[in-house]
């Protein structure tokens, strides 16, 4: 235990940022803002999206993130090429990735949200993500506690930090280009489908909610 | 009447929020949203960085994530009054107790369990749909298509199995 008050703990963390050279903390901060409202306007954080898209009921969430993926790997490879940017590529520990994969895939489907669209939710006034939320804490609790002895075994050696044009020298440019277009293909022929929560529509026409709830139940 | 965006317009702006990031510019890294959560609970429970290795390691993402995660919730709940008019106190998504259970009780727990493994499976991974999938497959890193494509598998298998699609399907 250290002997800080959580106070200046907090207070730590706006330091370190200030201190950390990616960003000022209003620029961080007013970052997070513009994701939240992103995901909250094209209403990715609610279960209906994600849930609904493991139910194959509702195809907005992977389209909007494949287009995502698409257009982002083109536009920083190019930001890369002319020193505007970087890559920070994460390593391949492959253990890791499959079994952290597997749990994550399993948990998103059942609680319908992920760590990026969970806290958009809860700022929405879902009280079930919020208890979800909890659950997340003490599982990073839990692996920060017995890291050493039990999960970086199980994550394993990292196979070092490959990217795909990287594996393929002389080609790199054509190969961004085509990875880029191919996802870009892949999130417009995902047929689009949507799953509607009444109690939304309901919500914003002015409908009582019970109204909604019921009619949801039936 | 919908007040939201379509997928295509989403998808734009979350690009150019994501290349802002990584420009220098902006940040000069990605954005990632689930090493906050180790952060928050080294913050709560005040765990002595030196004694966790982890939290060592974890320390400035962590900390540029927490902050990040402030701007998410203010976003949020701005956004969720004003311009999605979607805000309210709720116990239980519509759709899960279309497709599932109307128990309060069985979708706290299951919530709670799912963000508890959630969690641990992100940080093996050593990232989440916006570390690894979005930020780490714009990079298209190897890593985040591995990831990638294990959480999209087990997503749908999960979806199929935990939901009671055909019975509900059948009464409509």
């Amino acid at each position: 235990m250290s002997n800080t008050s959580l106070f200046e703990r907090i207070s730590g963390m706006f330091e370190n940022v200030a201190n950390q050279g990616h960003g000022s903390v209003l620029f961080v901060f007013f970052a997070g803002i513009v994701f939240g409202t992103i995901i909250q306007y094209v209403r990715a954080d609610k279960f209906e999206k994600i849930a609904g898209f493991a139910m194959l009921k509702d195809t907005i969430v992977p389209k909007m993130l494949f287009l995502t993926v698409g257009l982002t790997s083109i536009g920083l490879y190019f930001m890369v090429e002319n020193g505007y940017a970087s890559y920070h590529v994460k390593p391949i520990i492959l253990s890791g990735l499959i079994i952290g994969g597997v749990l994550f895939g399993a948990s998103m489907a059942i609680m319908g949200k992920c760590p990026g669209t969970g806290p958009v939710s809860i700022a929405e006034g879902r009280v079930d993500v919020l208890v979800g939320a909890i659950g997340g804490v003490l599982g990073a609790l839990f692996f920060t506690i017995f890291f050493e002895d039990l999960f970086k075994p199980l994550m394993g050696e990292s196979m070092g930090k490959f990217t795909l044009p990287s594996l393929v020298p002389g080609y790199e440019t054509i190969s961004v280009l085509i990875f880029g277009s191919a996802v870009i293909a892949v999130a417009i022929l995902i047929p689009k489908k949507e799953l509607v929560d009444e109690a939304d529509i309901c919500q914003i026409t002015g409908k009582k909610l019970e109204e909604c709830e019921e009619e949801a139940k039936e | 009447m919908k007040r939201s965006i379509p997928w295509w317009l989403g998808g734009i702006l979350m690009t150019m929020l994501l290349l802002f990031t990584f420009s220098i510019l902006g940040a000069d890294r990605p954005i990632g949203a689930s090493t906050y959560i180790p952060y928050l609970a080294g913050l709560t429970f005040n765990l002595d960085p030196e004694r966790y290795t982890y939290l060592k390691q974890i320390e400035d993402s962590g900390a540029w994530e927490g902050v990040f995660l402030l701007g998410m919730l203010i976003g949020g709940f701005f956004s969720s009054i004003f311009i999605t008019k979607t805000f309210r106190i709720s116990l239980i998504p519509t759709a899960w107790v279309k497709y599932k259970n109307n128990s309060v009780k069985s979708r706290m727990l299951y919530s709670f369990v799912s963000g508890f493994f959630m969690i641990i499976g992100a940080r093996l991974a050593g990232g989440c749909t916006s570390g690894h999938f979005m930020s780490g497959m714009g990079q298209i890193a190897i890593s985040a298509m591995v990831f990638g494509g294990v959480v999209l598998v087990t997503l749908i298998i999960t979806g199929q199995l935990f939901y009671n699609l055909k019975q509900k399907d059948s009464n409509e």
